[in-house]
């Protein structure tokens, strides 16, 4: 019988082959100026691999169709099909992302650390669990990275924070999200050398050139990032970026915020990337100052000078020239960040510590936002302390529709979600008190003394006031600085003296207890 | 001076009549120490020690040392009976004289009514010109003079032709039930212009490549992957010879730069042989290699032993889209096809032989797939009875050495596979290779099996360590404690005889 499942499944069968003919790559690099001098730069390298589909689990006891490519990754094609992955999302970023003066990031996921998640489609032989742990060891062992350590004690399903990007496909079986921050982990070169190997043109030719460790890792914030995602009607793509926030004025002795791609990446754009379908450096040009752009854009749009590089002929370097020297401005504002965040974590003892988040909203209008915590359990809420408060008044109307799933303590984190609504122009004070637990022994990470980071919570706004309605609102997450806490930390360096020393202790103290218990008193006479 | 009068002194209690120093409560405290610690031995014991399920050390004492022995049937179709008898005394003869490369099979030439009821048999059927083969069958000039010799050496090449002469380095990977083939095609720099940017690798891999896979189904499965890439440096600089480029055999071992070419694949353990396309950038062309003597050798391809083949190649001429043209991937992946049979194991025929027309329509003719069958079968029937036999002397000699259901059940597996692949040798080739192959991939999965390596770093010494200072310390006072209290228990029993 010809049912509509089979003819699809035939359809897909035959998919690598309109895949193998339309693969197509684009890179951009876009270089912004910030408010405070900075300047911050984005490179996005993109792969379609046209009319092809993520696997579905259910075929994953079968054999796999050939991984035929020609621009898209195969290291990273052979994962997404090994662990049958719809969409990956995978962030490892150095720094503070400054919201208050930076403004809103072009590439979501700015927490520090790294940062996956991954929607992987139910009802195969392996679970959802399974896949989720082999592609994290997997990513690990691509990008050089600790993910393996993303564990049970660090992975949630905060499935409303973070929606699809792209779309899903409609197997039987729904859809689950898997998501683990590792706040600690280090971003260096050794994860930018496999990131620049999944290029076509690693960075030998076209924009990827400058992609210079050296320069990039002495920014004052950078974060690499892997988009995997399902665009329906177009094909599977894979997105690259690479973000880095410079300061030009750190080394400036005329205090002028003049930037090249020599100052900010130390190398030029000596020849295109042969396979790039477009290739093209954008710069914003800012308005109301003085500023000359060298050599002459290709174009000029929406306040965008363009620069093709497929069409260069001598290297390409761009340089953004400033007569008057920079000055800080008194006041930061941005649009697209409504609010500005702040979290700290009180207490110095084992048993009582306090969460606090201080919600400053800057619109004269009323705002809703989403607020999610993924707290490892070796910090416990203790939910019903939750409390908000204005200028230090009680105010029960701002939390609202809290969802609450306990940790288990060895186990599984907690997930705490919750949906404030903040008034205009106020600050909200959000305070919950949080316990410490203690720990095993063998559960302690190595350089135990620094304390655990703990992952950024992630506040998204919610535009639906005034009704109008943005539905994709996970293009606006918010992440919050990570926290540092301090654990009782046993003595690692002499176990053996310890466990002697408490031995001996014992054994005297039941020696001493044992030996009055059954000790014989006899009467001697002494004359 | 008036004194009251002294108290007068109270005779002190006898402490024997004092509740707390009564016999039976004494030798009740001490009886109950004793008692929980008697009961929690087993509680103990249970709780630390580890998990070691006895393994069939006598069966695979038996089963390793046993050697294989594959029946080579051959059937001569000739009434000349002394003719049959002096090919087998020439057979005999040659097999004794190369027993090495004889080794695990045992021919024997038999007359065409002798073979009827058995299978998997050679035929050999008189054919008055040059030798052919057709399927199972040999057609020889058996009436020539000198044909028994002849015969016996067509015979050798094509049932045994593994020596070491043909194989010097080794090029033949080690077997695995499932391979991954990586092509791929690198371009040293594809900026420089006239970059090779596509091929249509789907129409090399359905013509070269699939029949290969699809013939040696039976060995192995196959994932097939491609990738291209457009920057590939090398790690030295070719040498300039007048108009050409060229790579002298020194610089051939280091021609693959793994730091800069991203070969490996990283998301399974199978192993990967590797099928890579080389395009010189349009500044180094043409490439060559060079032989030992410092000419230009005439073969632009060569084999990485037990890794892959590489075809250095330079387009002659590209399409508008920077294609590879059709009439070079055909040569190509002919190229990769001879390459992956080199590398698989596949035999070559002897130049003496040729094969039917009928039989072409193969890749390579069945003689060619019997003998990789029996190397086959041979090696992983002697990888599997090693496997056993080092993880039963290795259980046994390391007394701290965990061993769980898992590798208990896989090592029972591939013992009971191996009996299995004896008793069916003398029926079935294929049915002992898939024997043998399972029981090697189970042996070598026990034996890699993380579970038995769990405690190896916790010895026993390290716990009496941690044990002493607590048990040493306080057992003393509890032992004494019940040896004072049956000296007691005696003399008191002693007391009340003399009394009695």
């Amino acid at each position: 019988m010809w049912t509509s499942g089979r003819i699809a499944h035939i359809l897909l069968l035959c998919s690598p082959i309109f895949a193998l003919s339309a693969e197509r790559f684009d890179e951009t690099l876009s270089i912004n100026t910030l408010q405070d001098g900075k300047v911050s730069s984005k490179f996005t390298f993109t792969t379609l691999l046209k009319g092809a589909s993520p696997r579905n689990p259910k075929t994953l006891d079968e054999e796999d169709e050939s991984q035929l490519y020609t621009v898209f990754p195969l290291g990273l094609g052979q994962i997404l099909r090994e662990y049958a992955v719809t969409e990956l999302h995978l962030s490892l970023n150095t720094g503070r992302w400054n919201y208050d003066r930076w403004g809103y990031p072009e590439e979501t996921g700015v927490g520090t650390g790294a940062e996956l998640w991954a929607w992987m489609g139910d009802g195969a032989i392996r679970t959802v669990d399974e896949r989720w742990k082999g592609l994290r060891n997997a990513l690990a062992g691509l990008f050089c990275t600790s993910l393996g350590s993303m564990d049970d004690l660090r992975t949630t399903s905060p499935e409303k924070t973070f929606v699809p990007e792209g779309s899903l496909p409609n197997w039987d079986a729904p859809h689950q999200i898997r998501h683990a921050s590792l706040p600690s982990e280090n971003v260096c070169t050794e994860n930018l050398t496999p990131f620049l190997k999944l290029l076509p043109c690693k960075s030998l030719s076209g924009i990827a050139t400058l992609l210079n460790p050296h320069k990039l890792f002495d920014a004052d914030w950078h974060g690499m990032s892997v988009h995997v995602l399902w665009r329906g009607d177009e094909g599977v793509e894979v997105r690259l970026t690479f973000q880095s926030v410079s300061d030009p004025l750190r080394s400036a002795v005329t205090r002028k915020q003049d930037w090249s791609f020599e100052s900010l990446f130390g190398r030029t754009i000596d020849r295109p990337c042969p396979v790039a379908e477009t290739s093209e450096v954008s710069v914003t040009l800012p308005i109301n100052a003085m500023y000359t752009i060298q050599p002459e854009p290709a174009r000029v749009e929406n306040n965008l000078a363009k620069f093709d590089v497929k069409e260069i002929s001598e290297p390409l370097l761009v340089r953004m020239i400033w007569p008057r020297p920079f000055s800080y401005p008194q006041t930061y504002h941005s649009e697209a960040t409504p609010f500005s965040v702040r979290r700290t974590l009180k207490g110095s003892s084992q048993a009582w510590g306090q969460l606090s988040l201080v919600i400053e909203n800057h619109r004269p209008t009323s705002m809703r936002a989403m607020y999610l915590e993924t707290m490892p359990w070796l910090l416990q809420f203790h939910l019903h302390t939750l409390q908000a408060r204005i200028d230090g008044v009680l105010q029960d109307k701002i939390i609202s529709n809290v969802q609450y799933m306990p940790s288990v303590p060895h186990s599984r984190p907690t997930t705490l979600q919750a949906i404030l609504t903040l008034p205009p122009d106020t600050s909200v004070h959000i305070t919950m008190d949080v316990t410490k637990a203690f720990l095993r022994y063998t559960e302690f990470q190595p350089d135990a003394q620094r304390g655990w980071d703990l992952p950024p919570a992630i506040i998204t706004p919610l535009e639906d006031h005034d009704n109008y309605t943005i539905p994709s609102y996970s293009e606006k997450r918010m992440y919050t600085a990570n926290l540092l806490v301090e654990q009782a930390t046993p003595d690692f360096s002499m176990p053996y003296n310890v466990i002697i020393f408490t031995c001996s202790l014992i054994a005297f103290i039941f020696g001493s207890i044992f030996n009055i218990l059954t000790r014989n008193f006899v009467l001697v006479k002494v004359d | 001076m008036d004194s009251s009068p002294q108290p007068p002194p109270t005779s002190p209690r006898d402490p024997s009549k004092l509740f707390h120093q009564k016999d039976s409560l004494r030798r009740s405290i001490v009886a109950v120490y004793w008692t929980v610690i008697v009961l929690s031995i087993p509680l103990w014991w249970t709780t630390t020690s580890i998990q070691r399920l006895s393994l069939p050390f006598n069966g695979v004492r038996e089963q390793a040392y046993r050697t294989l022995e594959l029946p080579i049937s051959i059937c001569l179709d000739t009434t000349d009976s002394t003719f049959r008898k002096e090919v087998a005394d020439l057979l005999a003869r040659k097999v004794a004289e190369n027993s090495s490369r004889w080794a695990g099979t045992a021919p024997s030439v038999k007359s065409i009514t002798e073979c009827a009821g058995t299978n998997d048999f050679y035929t050999i059927k008189n054919h008055n010109s040059s030798p052919y083969i057709d399927g199972r069958q040999l057609y020889f000039p058996l009436e020539e003079p000198n044909a028994s010799s002849q015969l016996v050496d067509a015979l050798a090449s094509l049932l045994v032709p593994y020596t070491t002469s043909a194989d010097p380095d080794r090029r033949v990977a080690q077997y695995s039930s499932r391979y991954r083939l990586a092509f791929s095609l690198l371009n040293e720099d594809a900026t420089t212009g006239d970059g090779v940017m596509r091929w249509k690798v789907q129409e090399g891999l359905r013509a070269h490549i699939k029949p290969i896979l699809k013939r040696l189904h039976a060995l192995h499965n196959f994932t097939i992957e491609s990738q291209v890439q457009f920057h590939a440096p090398l790690a030295f600089s070719p040498r300039q010879i007048e108009e050409v480029y060229a790579i002298s055999p020194e610089d051939l071992t280091v021609f693959i730069n793994s730091a800069e070419w991203t070969l490996s694949s990283s998301s399974s353990n199978d192993p990967v042989l590797h099928l890579v396309l080389f395009i010189p950038s349009s500044t180094r062309r043409p490439l060559h290699i060079l032989t030992k003597d410092e000419s230009i050798s005439p073969s632009n391809a060569f084999i990485r032993p037990q890794w892959g083949g590489i075809i250095i190649h330079t387009p002659t001429s590209l399409t508008s889209t920077n294609e590879l043209p059709s009439k070079d991937l055909d040569i190509i992946f002919a190229t990769f096809a001879s390459q992956l049979l080199g590398l698989l194991g596949v035999p070559q025929l002897p130049s003496t032989v040729q094969r039917a027309p009928s039989d072409l329509k193969a890749s390579f003719s069945d003689w060619q797939l019997d003998a990789l069958l029996r190397r086959r079968t041979l090696e992983n029937a002697a990888g599997s009875q090693d496997t056993l036999l080092s993880i039963v002397k290795l259980v046994n000699q390391l007394e701290g050495m965990p061993v769980h259901e898992d590798v208990r059940d896989d090592v029972e597996n591939a013992l009971s596979f191996l009996t299995k692949m004896y008793d069916t040798s003398h029926s079935s080739l294929r049915q002992t290779f898939e024997f043998s192959a399972r029981s090697f991939n189970l042996a070598s999965r026990a034996f890699s099996n993380p579970g038995l390596l769990a405690l190896l770093y916790f010895p026993t010494e390290h716990k009496y360590a941690v044990y002493t200072p607590l048990f040493a310390t306080s057992g003393l006072p509890l032992f004494f404690a019940a040896l004072r209290e049956v000296k007691r228990w005696k003399e008191s029993r002693l007391a009340k005889h003399k009394k009695a």
